[in-house]
């Protein structure tokens, strides 16, 4: 197998290790790490540490001949095994071979009778020469299985941080671009080559990350759908599209495809490991849940929003209803009965009855305009035409459509001299001073005066409609411009609870500010601030 | 109260609102036709050749503005428009184009009758002589004076041709750009707007005893301004 390289990438894994567990984990591996030669793999060939196990034999045999006089030959024969055994833990077959043999003939020539020899001249030391060799290579094997499932397990305990750090990232963020990201960031690192990712979107699979270094053009984007499409991998080292030089693989949930990773060979026939190959299936695995998690987070969201929304439409819609049918039902109610009992009543009751209609037709004209208004202000309808206007003919407008009322309540109008022209949009503010105005009326008893200020403040022009009314309590000044908001007044005249909202939005569409203020002697003093300086567009 | 034989030609598409509109004026003794589309409407005013034509703007097909402008190729015929609040812009291009008045729907009768009368009075003053009375104002248009009671007003020549051209068209709403161009007729001006603004205050400053109520020079926001004349409700006037 081409891509059969062994276990030498691995060691190359980032450990991303931060917890205590995993560092106590790792401090043991390093003294097995010493004893097992789990090290550096580079010097893993088939005649390491045979020199040395050359020289631990001749060592042996020097030490040996200088303590003879004390312990008998044959006995030595424990120390060349010792040294046997050492040469199995810490190197491998070939070091025990070696050492095995030269420790048995270097035994055999030294402190074997007849000495200077290799004749053997008893039985008893052949049985020990053959045990040396036995144990040495026992001791071997037993030795290079137990270092292979070190260094496997070395392998998962990567693999597993890597997973470990690459889940942790996943779990971190919500949003796609996060996803991407870490993707991109774990991938890079671990597998050591280009990747790019691709996510479906409306236009079709678009690129949303491509390492710098990797080409991708309109036949890698061919490839890629494909994959999309079918759900298979694709690319190089497989039978579909073989000619590209990147392998892409679907991001898959199930049925459910959510995107393409691809990944760059080095070169034409450099595909990755085995081992790596299947951590690569698992990131693909984590990263398909994650893109899976953070759509149906975002369609939440939505969902969410459309709620909220529902609730607003239905609030509405009752209060429409309510205020649109009230009125509706009287003026029906009118009508019918003047239809069907008009011989029944007398003129002087017919032409209350028809009063009483026309009223509340008026009423309901107005809460259509109103919702016309609020709709404009809503949907961005609303242009304001800003015009250098006189303060005096503004309030002179209003105060004439204002009509009946404003003649039979008095009304105070104190406008400092020497105002300069504004620009507004006469048309608008008009209808901001008839709503503010109509509030102050419905809401002061018959002989508490209204007024209107207008005056220069900070650089602005101040318009306050005054009156003293019940007023506003404390904590509803701001709410009162919220839409379909009323204060909670038994007894109170009927509204819609748009006209303030609408004011609102009139004036922060000519760039001003409204507020509510409490009075101090009781009533309610409504202030709107607007720009001098016409608004640059 | 009534007006024998003036012929009013009611154009709206809307059935309801000719009814309506038909029983009231015939009530009030004027004759009345009815066309229902722009274009109806340009083929009967030739045929009725009414005294005064009241013209819903939304209508389908050839709208109000257009209607106005064509009529007004070869008649004056005074035009009152039928609007509703949301024709802002087609109302001014329609009294741009040269209708006299509007009406914005809903209205009552007796606003109807009221307007209706003013603008026949209106035409058939037209030719009334130099010195225009209403109120505590006089107009001397001959001698070129005005009075406030017994006091004389001093006016820049601006203020007086913008007051010449209210006396004029007493009572019919002037938009803006129509009184820019009776006034400072053709000559192009950074910001006319403005110009015309602070003429009107100062003109009002001059002549009306509280600018926030104004007796005479009254705003139509977004339109125009009129002259609002002060004068006893009488006879309809017959013929235009």
């Amino acid at each position: 197998m081409p891509d059969e390289v062994p276990s030498t990438a691995v060691p190359n894994l980032p450990t991303h290790v931060s917890t205590d567990e995993e560092s106590s984990a790792r401090s043991e591996f390093s003294w097995k790490d010493r004893v097992l030669q789990l090290g550096d793999a580079s010097t893993d060939s088939w005649w390491r540490g045979v020199p040395t196990s050359l020289a631990i034999a001749g060592l042996i045999t020097i030490l040996g001949l200088w303590i003879e006089p004390v312990i008998r030959g044959p006995n030595l024969a424990i120390f060349y095994m010792l040294a046997v055994v050492f040469s199995a833990v810490r190197w491998g077959q070939w070091a025990v071979i070696i050492n095995a043999i030269s420790s048995a003939f270097l035994f055999d020539y030294f402190f074997v009778l007849p000495y200077r020899s290799f004749v053997i001249g008893d039985v008893w030391y052949l049985i020990t020469l053959v045990g040396l060799l036995t144990v040495g290579l026992i001791v071997s094997a037993l030795m290079v299985a137990t270092r292979e499932e070190a260094r496997a397990a070395r392998r998962r305990e990567m693999r597993v941080s890597a997973l470990y750090s690459f889940t942790q990232s996943l779990a971190s963020g919500n949003e796609f671009d996060q996803i991407l990201d870490a993707v991109a960031r774990h991938c890079v690192e671990i597998f050591q080559r280009p990747i790019v990712v691709l996510l479906p979107a409306a236009e079709g699979l678009i690129v949303r990350f491509a390492s710098a270094e990797l080409v991708f053009d309109a036949n890698e984007n061919k490839t890629a759908s494909w994959v999309f499409e079918n759900g298979q991998e694709a690319g190089c080292g497989t039978a579909s599209f073989s000619g590209s030089r990147i392998r892409y693989r679907p991001l898959k949930t199930g049925p459910d495809i959510v995107g393409v990773i691809g990944v760059q060979t080095k070169g034409s026939k450099d595909l990755l490991p085995p081992d790596q190959r299947e951590l690569l299936g698992i990131f693909l695995d984590q990263t398909a849940l994650a893109l899976t998690r953070a759509d149906l987070a975002k369609k939440a969201k939505r969902a969410e929003v459309l709620q909220e929304a529902d609730k607003l439409h239905r609030a509405l819609l009752n209060s429409v209803s309510h205020n649109l049918r009230t009125p509706l039902a009287s003026v029906l109610g009118v009508l019918n009965t003047i239809l069907e009992d008009a011989s029944l009543l007398d003129v002087p009751t017919q032409q209350s009855l028809l009063k009483t209609a026309q009223g509340e037709a008026k009423q309901l004209d107005w809460l259509v305009q109103n919702l016309l208004d609020m709709t404009r202000i809503e949907g961005g309808a609303i242009r304001v035409k800003a015009e250098p206007c006189d303060v005096h003919d503004v309030v002179a407008a209003a105060l004439r459509q204002l009509g009946e009322s404003a003649r039979s309540h008095a009304i105070l109008v104190t406008i400092a001299p020497g105002l300069p022209l504004v620009p507004m949009d006469d048309v608008l503010m008009v209808q901001v001073l008839v709503n503010l105005l109509d509030n102050a009326l419905k809401y002061s008893s018959a002989d508490a005066p209204v007024e209107i200020r207008a005056s220069l403040a900070a650089g602005q022009l101040e318009i306050g409609i005054l009156d003293r009314g019940r007023g506003i309590p404390e904590g509803e000044l701001e709410r009162v411009f919220d839409k379909f908001y009323r204060v909670a007044v038994p007894g109170a005249p009927r509204g819609s609870g748009l006209g303030l909202s609408i004011c609102k939005g009139f004036v922060e569409a000519h760039n001003g500010r409204i507020l509510a203020k409490r009075r101090t002697e009781g009533g309610t003093e409504i202030a709107v601030f607007l720009p001098l300086e016409k608004r640059r567009e | 109260m009534s007006s024998p034989g003036l012929r009013v030609l009611i154009v709206d598409d809307e059935a309801g609102i000719r009814g309506f509109l038909r029983a009231s004026l015939e009530a009030h003794g004027y004759s009345v036709n009815e066309a229902s589309t722009g274009e109806e409407a340009l083929q009967v005013v030739p045929a009725f050749r009414p005294d005064l034509i009241l013209l819903d703007l939304g209508l389908p097909g050839v709208g109000g503005k257009q209607v106005t402008s064509c009529l007004r190729e070869w008649t004056q015929t005074p035009i009152i428009i039928l609007s509703v609040q949301t024709d802002e812009s087609e109302k001014i291009a329609a009294l741009d184009a040269g209708a006299d008045d509007y009406l914005t729907k809903p209205f009552g009768s007796g606003e109807l009758l009221a307007r209706i009368r003013a603008t026949t009075r209106r035409i058939g003053q037209q030719d009334s002589g130099p010195v225009f009375v209403t109120g505590d104002l006089t107009v001397d248009l001959a001698g070129r004076a005005v009075r406030l009671g017994d006091k004389e007003v001093q006016l820049t020549p601006t203020e007086y041709s913008l007051l010449k051209a209210f006396v004029i068209h007493a009572n019919k709403l002037l938009t803006h750009r129509q009184l820019l161009r009776e006034v400072w007729g053709g000559a192009h001006y950074e910001d006319p707007q403005h110009l015309l603004r602070v003429n009107i205050n100062n003109l009002r400053r001059k002549l009306e005893a509280d600018p926030a109520r104004p007796r005479y020079i009254i705003t139509e926001p977004g339109v125009g301004y009129r002259l609002k004349t002060e004068q006893h409700v009488s006879g309809a006037p017959s013929g235009a």
